[in-house]
């Protein structure tokens, strides 16, 4: 697969093909877990395809396998087998040209308190080989757009959450993704926050961006996704658009079904 | 230029923040200031103001040699009378009274000692409370001691020195100053290397860089390069430190050591030192990498300190080590440097030492830049 073959809206931009991923557990994890194991399988055989111009939604309980889908198809870890492919680029063996393709947000990378928002924006934009007056010009349109103009000088350790979180979006999209991927994009923000964010989401998908994020809370996905795929103890259980997984039913009806049906028990 | 960018934000990192900057010169200036003024202290060449009064009693060529010690022929004053003299040495009015017994040289002379027989005596009076009466009581004793070997040996020795004053410091510096400046580069790259490797680390902030398009070798080249670069600064400060203010400490010229050292000396120790900075940064480097928290790095950097240091007071005090060891990475720079500074360097073994510090710098940037790229290490997955 080539970048070149998906210039169309709705044509296949992420693949994820059959990956799996199991952790070793430490001692003091199985106790937590209360087993015996040694290892745990966090993924098992995973497979979607996400669409250009579609935001596609992993949606299921913590522990399911999202944030390790997520952090493969960011390159951050390789699947035990398996591969996924962003823009026609395999996470396990290009992974470099997979890092110039995604944008990945998430609350486990932070960025550095000491520096101030203008700072980072030019560091990360030069580390993702953005020229000079098109970072500029991106800059000025994303603290605009985010209203980080006015603490652009500020260091980051001195701001509100709601405000690192903007910056970690816009510093995570510094290089204007074809991929972007955001794992619980909404957690702990305040409502303003939080509705600024979804917008936004929804004007990248406006831009022809492909957006992959994995959220708990079945309003979000009901708003913005496009595509939506159920994940139980690391399976794809469901898998397609909102309107074929809803089936008629609210979402929150048909995933405890699909849990109930899945794990043997009634929610 | 990615690299660059990795680069310019560890030094920008540093060099906008004082506490850091501060930390980093403050040591080498503390050495020099600690070290000049005990040097000072102990070798001042100030004249005591202080007079003494001392009376003497009786008669002695003693007396000429005691006048002469204290740089005055009449310094010792003759008692009118012994009982008042006494007096004022008791009430502190004066610091010493010497009493010699009539006809003293010439018992002295007629003196042989065998069993039985007594000798000649000298008497003193002073106050051992009292500093001054006490210091000059010592002096006085000392005198009158050598003066006592002198007539009682048959023979002397006559001892000379040979060796420069700046031989003198060199061969001392030689031992200490090696020793000391792996010392200081070992907490100068310590301090920062923990804080910018480990802390990023644990932070999440290294993560957030992973994420990006830049080569992992570049990540790992970008944190030591600059690190080893001001790690450098601190450790040319506490170098500066110790090496200006150890002569002053050991009361010798430092001018004189400075031009025995020579350009290709300092040239050598500049290189030595060039080399051990970035290997030291990258195996602390390792070490954070590997760490799941600063404190977790901290523990481990030093038992690797220890060992370091372990090394370097072996190689300071063991003599006759082989060309052996310019194999051994840091060890080999200790010995090449304390043979600049003793003027006994071998040039290839110096330049050969440094090629070896270079290429173990290399693997181990090589291995951070593996590290980088390992969940394991990075996620501990």
């Amino acid at each position: 697969m080539e970048t070149e073959v998906f210039a169309e809206v709705g044509d296949e931009i992420v693949r994820v093909e059959g990956i799996t991923k199991t952790f070793t557990l430490s001692r003091k994890q199985k106790k937590i877990e209360k087993t015996a194991v040694d290892r745990k399988v966090a993924v098992d055989r995973l497979s979607f395809s996400a669409y250009k111009g579609q935001i596609y939604g992993l949606l299921g309980p913590n522990g399911a396998g999202k944030t390790t889908t997520l952090r493969i198809l960011s390159t951050l870890i390789k699947p035990d087998s398996g591969d996924a492919f962003v823009c026609g680029q395999s996470v396990v063996k290009e992974p470099q040209k997979v890092r110039d393709k995604i944008g990945f947000m998430t609350s486990e990378l932070k960025l550095d308190g000491f520096f101030t928002p203008d700072y980072l924006f030019d560091f990360f934009g030069n580390l993702h080989g953005v020229d000079g007056e098109v970072l500029k010009a991106r800059k000025k349109e994303l603290f605009s757009r985010f209203g980080i103009d006015r603490f652009s000088e500020v260091r980051v350790k001195d701001l509100s959450t709601g405000m690192k979180q903007k910056i970690s979006l816009v510093v995570s999209i510094v290089h204007d993704p074809d991929v972007v991927i955001f794992d619980e994009p909404t957690n702990g923000l305040d409502v303003l926050t939080a509705k600024v964010v979804t917008d936004f989401l929804a004007e990248l998908r406006a831009m022809g961006k492909s957006i992959i994020l994995s959220t708990h809370i079945f309003s979000l996905v009901e708003k913005l996704c496009d595509r939506v795929g159920i994940i139980i103890d690391g399976k794809t259980v469901t898998d397609g658009t909102l309107q074929e997984v809803c089936a008629g039913e609210t979402l929150e009806k048909r995933f405890f079904d699909i849990y109930g049906e899945v794990k043997g028990e009634t929610v | 230029m990615k690299l660059i960018a990795l680069m310019k934000k560890e030094f920008r990192r540093f060099f906008h923040d004082p506490r850091l900057i501060v930390t980093m010169l403050i040591p080498g200036l503390i050495i020099y200031l600690i070290y000049s003024i005990l040097g000072d202290a102990l070798w001042s060449k100030e004249q005591d103001t202080y007079s003494y009064k001392a009376y003497v009693a009786g008669e002695s060529r003693l007396c000429e040699m005691i006048n002469t010690a204290f740089g005055s022929d009449e310094f010792l004053i003759p008692a009118a009378d012994e009982e008042t003299a006494r007096k004022e040495v008791e009430e502190g009015k004066a610091d010493a009274l010497i009493v010699f017994p009539q006809g003293f040289d010439e018992a002295v002379n007629a003196y042989v000692p065998s069993p039985g027989a007594k000798a000649p005596q000298i008497k003193i009076y002073y106050r051992a409370a009292d500093t001054q009466s006490s210091a000059f009581y010592a002096a006085v004793t000392g005198i009158l001691s050598a003066y006592e070997d002198s007539i009682a040996n048959k023979f002397d020795i006559a001892a000379d020195n040979f060796s420069s004053d700046s031989e003198i410091v060199g061969s001392v510096l030689g031992g200490m100053l090696p020793f000391l400046v792996v010392i200081f580069i070992f907490a100068a790259c310590m301090s920062i290397t923990l804080e910018s490797v480990a802390g990023e680390k644990e932070r999440g902030t290294l993560a957030t860089i992973l994420i990006t398009s830049a080569k992992r070798s570049h990540v790992a080249l970008g944190k030591v390069i600059p690190l080893s670069c001001i790690s450098a600064i601190g450790a040319t400060s506490s170098f500066l430190g110790v090496a200006l203010s150890m002569p002053k400490l050991m009361g010798m010229n430092v001018g004189g050591f400075i031009g025995s050292v020579g350009f290709l000396g300092y040239f050598l120790l500049f290189l030595l030192i060039l080399s051990v900075v970035p290997l030291i940064v990258s195996l602390v480097s390792v070490v954070s990498t590997y760490s799941k928290s600063v404190k977790e790095a901290s523990a481990y950097t030093s038992v690797l300190m220890i060992i370091t240091m372990v090394l370097s007071i072996v190689s300071t005090f063991v003599s006759g080590i082989g060309n052996w060891v310019v194999a051994i990475p840091v060890l080999n720079a200790v010995v090449c440097m304390q043979g600049v500074l003793t003027g006994s360097f071998s040039l290839w073994q110096s330049l050969v030492s440094v090629a070896v510090n270079i290429a173990f710098t290399a693997l181990l940037v090589f291995a951070i830049a593996k590290m980088l790229s390992s969940e394991r290490v990075m996620f501990g997955t």
